[in-house]
C-alpha cells in the first residue's frame, strides 16, 4: 500500500501550532486515557486471546477520559465456541469493579460478550437490532483493543469489506465522487437512531440523567457522526491514487479503499477532525470553533460538580440553568464549526455533503 | 500446468516414506518432505539418498516448527545437507533464533507467514521486519494461515504484492479455527480465487490439506481450479464438477 496523505503523527498538536491555540482539557483527557489504558491492560492481563479481544468503546477509545468516565466494553469473540468465554467476560467485569471502574450503562450493549458473526452478516434487515448496529458502528468509529487485538482487527476488516463489496455505486458507478454510500447510510442511520433513542430514554427514565446525555449528544455523539462522514468522504478526498485506481480498474477492487478506511478510522475522532482541517486547509477560525468548544466540553465533564449537576438536570429545569447555559454555548459553537467545515470550508467537501448528506 | 503436490506431513504425519507411496502414480509433480517435529529431521536427512523422488520436478523440506535454541546449530547443520542438494528449506520465523546461522542458505531459505497464534510473521508488516534480518531469504506464502489471520484476503494481497520477488513456494489448505489443516472448503476456494492472479504459474504449490489417499487427487483438482483463470473468472464449471 502506498503512503496515505493523512499519515500525520500528531495532528491535534499540529493543528494547535497552526492556529496558535492550546486545548489543555483535550490534552489532559488524552494523557489520562493513555494512563487508564495501561491500567486496564494490567487489570485484565491474560484475559484476552487471539479469538477474543477485550474491546473498549466510548471516551477511553476516543482518548477523552475525564474523572467520572465509565468503561464501555465487550469481549469480542471471533473464533471457536468456548464455554470459558462467559467466565472470562465475568472475570473482566469483576476485576473492573474491584478496581473501582464505573459500570457501563444499563442498556445491556456493553459489559458482556459480542459475537463477530452477527456484526458482519446482519447489516440491515430486521435482524440487525439496535444493539447489533451500535456495536458494529462503534467498533468502527470509537474502539480500541486492550491486550490481544487480533479478534477486533479481523472483525473490523471484515465489516469494512462487507460494506464496500456490496456497494454497487461505489464500485461501478459513474459519479465523479468515490464515497462508500452503504457505510455512510449506516452511519447516518446509527446517528439518527441515537437521537431518537435519546427521547425514548427521556421518557423511560423519567428525565434521569437527561442533562448529561443531552450534552453528550450535542458534542461527543455528534463528533463521531461527523467524523464518520468525514471518514467516508476521505475515500474521495484523501485516499491514495492506487486505491482509486484499483476501484475504477477492471476488477473494481475495494482492497485499497478498505485499507485506507481501516487506517484512517483507526484514528480517534478528534484526530480525524484535525487531519481533515489540516489536509483541506480549512480556515483557522473554523478549527478554533471546533476544538475550543470541544475543549470546553471536556473541561466541564472533568468538573465533578458540574457533571453531577448536569446528571441531575431534567428538561423542566433548563430555563435559567447556568451550567446548561455553558453546554448550550459551546455546543452551538461546535455546531457552527461543523457547518462551516462541511458547507463553507472546501468546495469538494461542500459538494460531497450536499450530495450524500442532504438527499 | 502448475507445479503442484503435497506435504508428506499432511498425508502421513511423520511417515514420509508412507506419504511418498501414497503419491505414486498420482497427478502431482512436487513434494515437500516434512520434518515438523524436531526428532523427524535427522532420519529424513539420512534417508534422502534412498528416496525415489524421480516423479517430482520440485522438492523442498519443511524444517521443524519448534525446537530449543540450544539445538539451532544442529538443526541448521542438518538442513545444510538439504540446501546442498539445491532444495529449498521452509522455516517458521519463530525458529530463526540466530539469523546469521541461516544466512548461508541465501535464497533457498523460505520464510513462511504464520497463523494467528504466532506473534510474528503474520502480516506484510511483520514479514518485512523478518526480511530485514534475512535479506536474501525467499517467501513460502501460506494461503491458509493468511486467510485465518485476515479472511478478507487484503493481507494476502498486501503480502503477495509486496514480496512478489521473494515468492518461491505456496502452501494451500484450509486452516480451521483450531489452527489445524483441513481439506479446502468452498469458502477457502473462493478466497484463493481472489488472489490467484498474484501467484505466478511457475511458483510451486504444496497442499497441506490433511486428506486420505482416496481424496488426494480430488484435493489437487480443487486447488488447480481455485488457482486457474477459470476459478478467477468464476465463469467455468464449479469446482465440484471436477471432483465428483
Amino acid at each position: 500500500m502506498t503512503t496515505e496523505k493523512s499519515a500525520l503523527t500528531d495532528p491535534i498538536g499540529m493543528l494547535e501550532s497552526r492556529v496558535s491555540r492550546r486545548w489543555p482539557s483535550i490534552k489532559e483527557a488524552r494523557a489520562k486515557a493513555h494512563q487508564t489504558t495501561l491500567r486496564l491492560g494490567k487489570i485484565t492481563a491474560g484475559q484476552s486471546s487471539t479469538d477474543a479481544s477485550f474491546v473498549v468503546f466510548g471516551s477511553l477509545a476516543r482518548r477523552e477520559w475525564t474523572s467520572k468516565s465509565d468503561v464501555d466494553w465487550t469481549l469480542l469473540i471471533d473464533g471457536q465456541a468456548d464455554y470459558q468465554h462467559l467466565a472470562i467476560a465475568q472475570e473482566i467485569a469483576t476485576r473492573l469493579l474491584k478496581d473501582k471502574f464505573a459500570e457501563p450503562g444499563t442498556t445491556g450493549i456493553f459489559g458482556n460478550m459480542t459475537f463477530s458473526h452477527d456484526l458482519i452478516h446482519k447489516i440491515g434487515g430486521r435482524d440487525d437490532t439496535n444493539e447489533n448496529t451500535t456495536r458494529r458502528i462503534l467498533l468502527l468509529l470509537e474502539s480500541i483493543a486492550i491486550g490481544k487485538p487480533e479478534s477486533r482487527e479481523r472483525v473490523r476488516r471484515l465489516i469494512l469489506k462487507e460494506y464496500l463489496i456490496v456497494d454497487h455505486g461505489f464500485r461501478f458507478g459513474s459519479l465523479p465522487f468515490k464515497v462508500p454510500r452503504v457505510l455512510l447510510n449506516d452511519l447516518a442511520r446509527y446517528w439518527r437512531t441515537v437521537t431518537v433513542d435519546f427521547v425514548e430514554k427521556q421518557r423511560r427514565q423519567g428525565g434521569q440523567g437527561w442533562g448529561l446525555r443531552n450534552a453528550k449528544l450535542r458534542m461527543s455523539r455528534k463528533l463521531i457522526f461527523a467524523t464518520g462522514l468525514l471518514s467516508c468522504f476521505s475515500c474521495d478526498l484523501l485516499a491514495d491514487r492506487s486505491a482509486r485506481k484499483q476501484l475504477t480498474g477492471p476488477d473494481h477492487s475495494t482492497i485499497g479503499m478498505e485499507e485506507h478506511l481501516r487506517n484512517f478510522m483507526s484514528r480517534t475522532p478528534l484526530e480525524i477532525l484535525a487531519i481533515i482541517l489540516l489536509e483541506l486547509k480549512i480556515k483557522n477560525s473554523t478549527a478554533i470553533k471546533l476544538f475550543s468548544s470541544y475543549d470546553a466540553f471536556l473541561r466541564l465533564l472533568n468538573d465533578s460538580t458540574k457533571r453531577n449537576h448536569l446528571k441531575k438536570l431534567t428538561p423542566d429545569n433548563i430555563p435559567g440553568d447556568k451550567i446548561f447555559g455553558e453546554v448550550r454555548e459551546f455546543s452551538r459553537q461546535f455546531q457552527d464549526g461543523l457547518t462551516a467545515l462541511f458547507f463553507q470550508g472546501n468546495s469538494r467537501l461542500r459538494d460531497l455533503i450536499t450530495f450524500y448528506g442532504v438527499f | 500446468m502448475r507445479i503442484m503436490g503435497f506435504s508428506t506431513g499432511a498425508l502421513a504425519y511423520g511417515d514420509f516414506r508412507r506419504a511418498l507411496e501414497m503419491l505414486k502414480n498420482k497427478k502431482t509433480n512436487a513434494v515437500e518432505l516434512s520434518a515438523l517435529r524436531e526428532h523427524e529431521l535427522a532420519p529424513l536427512v539420512d534417508a534422502l539418498d534412498s528416496l525415489d523422488l524421480s516423479d517430482f520436478k520440485y522438492v523442498s523440506v519443511h524444517s521443524p516448527s519448534s525446537f530449543d535454541k540450544a539445538h539451532e546449530s544442529e538443526v541448521v547443520a542438518l538442513l545444510g545437507k538439504v540446501v546442498a542438494r539445491n532444495w529449498p528449506v521452509v522455516a517458521h520465523p519463530n525458529t530463526i533464533y540466530t539469523p546469521s546461522k541461516w544466512n548461508s542458505f541465501a535464497g533457498l531459505l523460505l520464510l513462511e507467514n504464520m497463523d494467528k497464534r504466532s506473534l510474528e510473521g503474520r502480516t506484510a508488516l511483520e514479514l518485512s521486519t523478518l526480511f530485514t534480518t534475512l535479506p536474501r531469504a525467499g517467501l513460502c506464502f501460506d494461503a491458509g494461515h493468511c486467510r485465518q489471520v485476515d479472511s478478507t484476503m487484503n493481507e494476502a494481497y498486501a503480502i503477495l504484492s509486496q514480496f512478489r520477488n521473494r515468492l518461491k513456494q505456496v502452501h494451500i489448505s484450509e486452516v480451521n479455527s483450531r489452527s489445524t489443516h483441513d481439506p479446502l472448503s468452498g469458502a477457502a476456494i473462493r478466497a484463493l480465487e481472489q488472489i490467484s492472479h498474484l501467484i505466478p504459474e511457475n511458483v510451486p504449490v504444496i497442499l497441506e490439506s490433511v486428506v486420505g489417499e482416496d481424496e488426494l487427487e480430488a484435493e489437487i483438482c480443487k486447488a488447480r481450479y481455485a488457482l486457474s483463470s477459470a476459478g478467477q473468472s468464476r465463469q467455468a464449471e464449479p469446482f465440484y464438477a471436477f471432483v465428483g
